[in-house]
């Protein structure tokens, strides 16, 4: 009995989590993004539900790359990866030890972030280099130099981005650990139903507004979107996305909007997704509500370059570290 | 001096941004030469959009010429026919009445408004705030609502003609009316946007020092209008230009050369624009519009220089048995765009998109056949 | 209405590809998608610039001879069902440029867009109006949804 009950909270939470993803996008531009920039904006079904399910009966087509085949397969990697993320943050799976610990998260938003890697160097657009255009034409400025594709330049961000952008969140991930004294999210989640969550404190709230510039990080969004940033690199690594793939694409970017807020309540509230308990709710409320203020703050920024970007996650991170030292004391 | 900056850049490969770029509202080719991700060297290749203009204008009646002059660009359009009509009128020693002047300004300083406001909004784009853009667009409607209520069209009005102005650009009450409604309701939007713009610092430490053009190099690069008058230097046609006479305006200039003096020298350009207008309405003269009593001569070439909302327009054409000979035009942007290459050497790619499009750039006014004459 | 045909008349994506011109055109479409008086994105029209995401292809501008590889280029990448939507009196018969009858005419223009790529929508104007593009896109929606 208490393994069908079981096997029923894991599917029930990830089928419902991927159903509210869906709408992620949709809340985004509708009610956030339009309000402020005074128009109508789409329905709410549109960016997040229609377009994914249009994509899908769109002809698909080879993608122009040195591997196509490894490069349409990236997405669908990405998808599992966050599948298996959220996975791993239900209750019923904390029976696997080690892989429901805060280093095996860690490990699996890493693949995430070295996925944009992946894509960037395999893809070739028809946008940058392809573009049929007389270049090495006589008088040309240094014709002999090797042309790159945007999706290369992408993909060297993506490399700094791994480098020094991950700091904020993995930073804020191990103030629950330094409070608690252990990386198991079974012993942080016990903790906090003893104590009270880990956010009602100094280290806490120091920690929540590093977790939340790191999500904006990963999540590559104005202002930290230099990786796929309109005014250069047009789309990045996505650019040569077509069809179904692209829907992958789509569904992996909510996916990963409902997971990371997921991990913020379970890490800084104690409260794990779990459809058959009633604080589901707090759960779904903070989903909505993480997507919500990114919006606000998105809307409100330019892109940044590095010269302001260092800065900010150098800065995000010191208060990251003050949040550990709170958090010890 | 070329070949010493030659030893000591080290160029590792080349960004193409082709003619079609979400940054770019034209098509234009700009090849970035770069090391780590820092331009070193750019080239900019104009002449996709050469469409021939000068050649098809050869041997056409003057009226269907000076209506073709218009079409060269969709942003700068009245200047155009404007200067356009001016090289007949001085040919000829057409005299045109004082209210066809009046109303040439009027729309001339429209559209000098439309048309900042849409650089700035385009800045603001590339940039990446697109929040910033959509308000300024929503002002800019504006200025479009009023063009298309003197001028009939909201791109391409086509308000000067030989001898004055289109009958239907006579303003009366009613037009006078919105007119000064339009002037105030966009003056009190442009300064809380331009309140809000300064006071931003993301946006700020995003475009000051960025793309600096050094006084020295702007006069030696032969810029000209904002681009230049963002250096420092005080040049403006408009004082020597006789339909300015009657008017009391200010030359704005800014220090820096960089990328946020381009964009406040064009905010404070909008407000000397507003001013200039509510002048011309108050102080408007009575009587005709247009000065249909003249003669067609033979004509040989004669010049005309205007200032555009880019810098120095020259056109210049000879006239015989009423067709158009030889006409050349040159536009300001030709001079500014090469201006521009060398303003993106040194920094981030994402910002050299930001260097180039900040002289305002309009390659559909500048692509003609160019001949170098000295280097 | 099958799944298909909904999804596809919920969410379009629509790509601007300018090929010489003045440029009035461009502006005006720019207008239709960021400017909030004609915000096209509450009829569900989204703007994209990469090809392999566009359905839609809305070309401006009579195609001048170094722009007709690139417009031919981005039209193959762009997977199929497409419509292809030519805005403005230069992208319908070559505008002023090809037809002013002057003396020397001009040999810069590689001809309107029907000669190099097929169109499914006309839209008249110089330059169109905001209000005119967003009905020919929706005119251009039906051949989307039949499609296979």
């Amino acid at each position: 009995m208490d393994l069908i009950y079981s096997v029923i909270a894991v599917i029930g939470t990830l089928v419902v989590a991927f159903i509210v993803s869906l709408f992620l996008p949709g809340i985004e531009r509708k009610f956030i993004h339009a309000r402020i920039q005074q128009r109508v904006g789409p329905p709410i079904t549109s960016p997040g539900v229609m377009a994914p399910l249009k994509f899908f009966f769109k002809q698909t087509i080879t993608p122009e790359s040195s591997m196509p085949r490894l490069y349409n397969a990236l997405p669908i990697i990405s998808l599992i990866v966050v599948v298996i993320l959220l996975l791993f943050l239900i209750p019923e799976m904390y029976f696997l030890g080690a892989l429901a610990s805060v280093i095996a998260l860690i490990g699996f938003l890493k693949v995430e972030e070295v996925m944009y890697m992946f894509m960037g160097s395999l893809s070739r657009s028809v946008m940058s280099v392809r573009m049929p255009f007389p270049d090495k034409a006589k008088g040309a400025a240094h014709p002999e130099t090797p042309q790159s594709f945007f999706e290369d330049l992408s993909s060297l961000r993506a490399f700094r981005l791994i480098a020094f952008g991950s700091f904020p969140l993995y930073i804020a991930l191990f103030v629950a650990v330094a409070r608690t004294g252990s990386i198991y999210l079974q012993d942080i989640i016990n903790y906090q139903q003893v104590h009270g969550p880990i956010l009602f404190s100094v280290a806490g709230v120091l920690g929540a507004i590093v977790f939340f510039i790191g999500y904006m990080i990963l999540l590559n969004e104005y202002p930290f979107s230099i990786l796929k940033g309109k005014p250069d690199v047009i789309e990045g690594p996505y650019m040569e996305y077509a069809a179904r793939y692209r829907a992958y694409v789509y569904i992996t970017r909510g996916f990963l909007m409902f997971t990371l807020a997921t991990l913020f309540s379970t890490l800084f509230l104690g409260i794990a997704p779990n459809i058959l308990n009633p604080s589901f709710i707090i759960t779904l409320i903070v989903a909505l509500l993480f997507p919500m203020f990114m919006a606000v703050l998105s809307a409100f920024s330019p892109i940044f370059t590095y010269k302001q970007f260092y800065p900010t996650v150098a800065g995000v991170s010191i208060i990251g570290v003050l949040a550990i030292v709170a958090a010890l004391l | 001096m070329d070949d010493k900056k030659e030893n000591r850049m080290v160029i590792e490969a080349e960004v193409p941004m082709g003619t079609v770029h979400p940054a770019a509202l034209e098509p234009y080719r700009l090849r970035l030469f770069v090391e780590d991700e820092i331009v070193r060297d750019a080239e900019m290749t104009v002449g996709v959009n050469h469409r021939g203009v000068e050649r098809i204008m050869e041997g056409l009646p003057v009226e269907k010429a000076n209506s073709l002059t218009e079409k060269i660009c969709g942003i700068c359009s009245n200047i155009h026919i404007w200067n356009s009509c001016r090289v007949a009128e001085t040919a000829l020693e057409i005299d045109v009445p004082e209210r066809a002047i009046y109303i040439r300004v009027i729309m001339g300083e429209l559209e000098r408004l439309h048309s900042h406001l849409l650089y700035l909004a385009h800045g603001s784009e590339v940039l990446g705030h697109e929040t910033f853009s959509m308000r300024i667009f929503y002002i800019r409607e504006t200025i479009m609502d009023l063009l298309e209520m003197i001028g009939g069209n909201r791109v391409q009005y086509g308000s000067a003609v030989l001898g004055g102005v289109r009958p239907r650009c006579e303003l009366d009450e009613m037009r006078i009316k919105k007119l000064t409604a339009g002037m105030d309701l966009v003056e009190e939007k442009l300064t809380a946007f331009a309140d809000r713009f300064v006071s931003d610092p993301m946006v700020m430490s995003r475009i000051t020092g960025v793309g600096v053009t050094s006084q020295k190099d702007a006069l030696r690069l032969a810029c000209s209008g904002p681009t230049l008058r963002a250096t420092g230097v005080k040049s403006d046609l408009r004082t020597e230009m006789f339909e300015y006479y009657p008017f009391d305006f200010e030359v704005i200039t800014q220090d820096d050369g960089d990328v946020k003096s381009q964009l406040l020298m064009r905010v404070f350009e909008n407000f000397e624009a507003i001013k200039i207008i509510r002048q011309a309405i108050r102080d408007l003269p009575d009587g005709p519009i247009t000065n249909r009593s003249w003669e067609m001569q033979d004509t040989p070439i004669t010049k005309s220089y205007i200032e555009a909302p880019r810098g120095t327009l020259y056109h210049s054409y000879a006239l015989e048995d009423g067709r158009v000979r030889n006409c050349v035009i040159r536009t300001p942007s030709m001079a500014n765009i090469g201006a521009m290459q060398y303003s993106a050497i040194g920094h981030h790619i994402t910002d050299a998109q930001l260097c180039v499009v900040q002289c305002d750039p309009c390659f559909t006014c500048t692509d003609r056949a160019i001949e170098i004459i000295k280097l | 209405m099958s799944l298909k045909s909904y999804s596809r008349g919920r969410a379009v994506h629509v790509m601007l590809v300018y090929t010489g011109g003045c440029n009035g055109c461009d502006i005006e479409i720019v207008n239709c998608i960021l400017s909030p008086k004609f915000d096209a994105e509450q009829y569900k029209v989204f703007l994209t610039w990469n090809p392999r995401e566009a359905d839609v292809l809305v070309v401006t501008g009579p195609v001048t001879k170094q722009n007709e590889q690139p417009l031919r280029e981005i039209y193959k990448a762009i997977p199929e069902p497409k419509a292809v939507v030519a805005a403005g009196a230069c992208a319908l018969m070559g505008g002023v440029y090809k037809n002013c009858h002057g003396d020397i005419p001009s040999e810069e223009i590689a001809g309107p867009v029907d000669q190099i790529i097929p169109v499914d929508a006309k839209v008249p104007g110089c330059a169109v109006r905001p209000q005119d593009v967003v009905a020919g896109l929706v005119s251009a929606l039906p051949l989307l949804l039949n499609a296979e």
